[in-house]
């Protein structure tokens, strides 16, 4: 046993070693064991949310590059209110900033009782304060420091109503129409936020900028095929039919056919994107856009594509011919000509010309048959969305052999657009491809997007299909010249070859068709031999006498003016000598 | 200090040591380089918070310029949009053209 200085050292030694060890333990507790707990801990007393400013949403854009809906900033003016030193003051200061009385900015002053206790109380005095008012506050707060402004967007559309039903709008929740709900994904920003640590000012430290993470992105910014000035002179133009007629509602379409871009689309009943939420829940129709979203049934503007079809499944050939008696009973359905009257011997250009309701039947029904025409149907694109690029597009409704609810009658009525629901939409873009030789375009509203990173990403011309061949389309498009030059003269412009096609659609309603209500419609196109518009327009429920409410009457004229104005604004010269 | 005194204390003597020259000069270089590195160290780290904050600060300065740029955007659009161009028409007595005659240029023998 050891005795003296060398037993007392390591005597020594062990305490202190021993005192050690309660340390050590507590270090690996601490670091070790209870590394999350404390971690949360002081991450709650030095982590903060912090936040980028947003930066705005897309632009979007008219094809020529004129903005159709920006943002503009807007302010949410709040106020600490522990630290105000005279409410009276700040009141009649701000009141008239804030577009609030006196009074009721003195309520917002107070502190309430369940706040007494709080370090510090601050309130929300009004959002949305835009323009001088915000810029005047901005300067009212390098004096009094209690003040906070806290800046957000806006959308906002500077042509108001134009080209509502396309650009749409969204509300809080990212829902809504047009272009702004169809490409909502695309054009909201990318927000920089994030938790770290922060300084007094809530700036986030080195280390967290230091992470490369703070990078905020505005929204993409998109362009449309639109024409601005065209789509206001066709809203002009429906305004004026409208009134003209005493119509409840109507679209314009305007289509370049050969790349599928639509210029302009004008519908009515509209509205302003900018006042949507002050709408009464009752006028909420308004937002759906007439042209995809709301189907109707076309009419005489079909037999178009039933002759077509006849033509181009070799069902009939050019010089075919038939004895119209006026009327035509197949599959329980009598069928009569819209003016009641037979037309005796007649070709595939008296079916056209007069529009006889008899001879697209005697097409259907003798010669094409049901699944062939089921066929061509399809192949124009109607009974499916033409994924235009808008928020809503009705498929329509069309009614195959192969259907359960399928009646032989409908192979008679579908022949001139009757039990056959479609979007003007639709009825452009088939009435496109005889347009364009048979070869049918996708419909589209974007030429472009730009990304925030300065990307630009084209949107090209797609292919829909070929329904047709060109000789098919071809010759079917003379039928339809020839009844421009024939028939449907007040669609006549003068110096350019059109070729087009009337319809007067009666409107189903319970149990039958309506026995005076009716939708009238025109589809044309020129200049021929390679059209370079293509134009559908459509009123509902024109109020006019019986006599003239006809397509040809009210929905070819309205064609007429749209036509020979974007003919001379769009710089299209004329193809025939003009007579003076 | 006796050695008799030392024993009975500490039980032991003590050397008398040398002082190392070598060994010093390299704790006082290792010492002057801590410092020199620590020195270092915080320089960087105050740059670096500064320079964060410049760049916050630029953050908030294009984000006011972006607000500014927006808001002279839509204003010029709003002022140029077409119901505000033809209230404008109007209100400076032009009127919409009712019947409208294209006149052909080259018939007309312009240039």
């Amino acid at each position: 046993m050891m005795r003296g200085p060398e037993a007392r050292l390591r005597l020594v030694t062990a305490l202190l070693i021993a005192a050690l060890l309660p340390v050590i333990g507590q270090l690996v507790r601490l670091q070790i064991l209870d590394r999350d707990r404390y971690q949360a801990e002081v991450d709650e007393l030095v982590m903060r949310p912090y936040a980028l400013s947003l930066p705005p949403d897309g632009t979007i854009r008219d094809r020529n590059g004129d903005l159709l809906v920006g943002n503009i900033p807007i302010y949410s003016v709040g106020a600490q209110i522990d630290l105000i030193t005279d409410t009276q003051i700040a009141a009649a200061v701000l009141a008239p900033l804030l577009d609030l009385d006196e009074a009721t900015l003195l309520e917002k002053f107070v502190i309430r009782e369940n706040e007494e206790d709080l370090r510090w109380v601050w309130h929300r005095l009004a959002h949305g304060i835009r323009g001088d008012n915000a810029e005047a506050i901005k300067k009212l707060k390098e004096s009094w420091d209690w003040l906070t402004l806290e800046p957000t967007w806006q959308r906002f559309y500077p042509e108001s109503e134009l080209a509502s039903h396309t650009l749409g709008f969204v509300n809080a929740d990212g829902n809504g129409y047009g272009i702004e709900a169809s490409q909502f994904h695309l054009l909201q920003p990318r927000p920089a936020a994030g938790m770290g640590e922060v300084d007094v000012l809530r700036a986030p430290l080195s280390e967290e900028l230091a992470k490369g993470k703070l990078r905020a992105f505005a929204g993409t910014d998109i362009t449309l095929t639109i024409d601005r000035t065209i789509q206001a002179l066709v809203e002009g133009e429906l305004d004026k039919a409208l009134e003209l007629y005493g119509a409840s509602g109507g679209t314009i379409l305007v289509m370049k056919p050969q790349t599928g871009e639509i210029l302009a689309s004008a519908s009515y009943p509209d509205y302003n994107p900018s006042l949507y939420s002050t709408y009464d829940v009752s006028e909420q129709g308004r937002f759906v856009d007439p042209a995809v979203s709301v189907v109707y049934e076309p009419g005489s503007v079909f037999k178009m594509f039933t002759v077509a079809a006849a033509l181009d499944s070799g069902s009939v050939t050019q010089d075919w011919s038939y004895y119209d008696s006026g009327l035509i009973e197949y599959g329980g359905v009598l069928v009569r000509n819209s003016d009641g009257a037979g037309h005796g011997q007649q070709n595939l250009q008296g079916v056209i010309d007069h529009s006889l309701n008899v001879g697209v039947a005697t097409l259907t029904t003798q010669h094409i048959g049901a699944d062939v025409f089921a066929d061509y149907v399809l192949r124009f694109g109607f009974g499916r969305p033409t994924n235009v690029g808008l928020f809503g597009e009705a498929a329509g409704l069309v009614h195959l052999p192969w259907d359960l609810n399928w009646s032989d009658g409908y192979l008679v009525t579908n022949a001139f657009g009757q039990g056959i629901a479609v979007t003007p939409i639709q009825m452009a873009t088939a009435a496109s491809a005889l347009a364009n030789h048979g070869t049918m375009m996708k419909p589209r509203l974007i030429t472009e997007r730009r990304t925030p990173e300065g990307r630009v990403v084209p949107i090209p011309p797609k292919v829909a299909g070929q329904p047709v061949s060109a000789e098919t389309a071809d010759y079917v498009v003379g039928l339809m010249e020839h009844a421009v030059e024939t028939s449907i003269v007040k669609a006549q412009v003068p110096g350019y070859r059109i070729a087009g096609k009337t319809g007067t659609a009666q409107i189903p309603v319970s149990g039958g068709y309506d026995s005076v209500e009716v939708i009238t419609s025109f589809i044309g196109f020129g200049p021929l031999p390679d059209p370079q518009l293509l134009i559908l327009v459509k009123l509902d429920r024109p109020q006019v006498d019986l006599s003239v409410r006809w397509g040809t009457q009210t929905a070819a004229p309205v064609f007429n003016l749209v036509a020979s104005r974007l003919f001379v604004l769009l710089g299209i010269p004329p193809t025939e000598p003009i007579d003076p | 200090m006796s050695v008799a005194w030392q024993q009975s204390t500490h039980g032991v003597l003590r050397r008398q040591e040398k002082v190392n020259r070598t060994l010093m000069t390299t704790f006082v270089v290792i010492t002057v380089l801590v410092a020199a590195l620590g020195l270092l160290y915080l320089g960087l780290v105050a740059a670096s918070a500064h320079l964060s904050s410049d760049i916050w600060h630029m953050h908030s300065e294009m984000a006011e310029i972006q607000r500014e740029s927006s808001r002279l955007e839509t204003e010029i659009a709003r002022l140029s949009s077409i119901p505000v161009l033809q209230a404008r028409s109007v209100a400076l007595g032009y009127q919409a053209a009712e019947s409208i005659e294209y006149v052909d240029s080259i018939e007309a023998g312009a240039p």
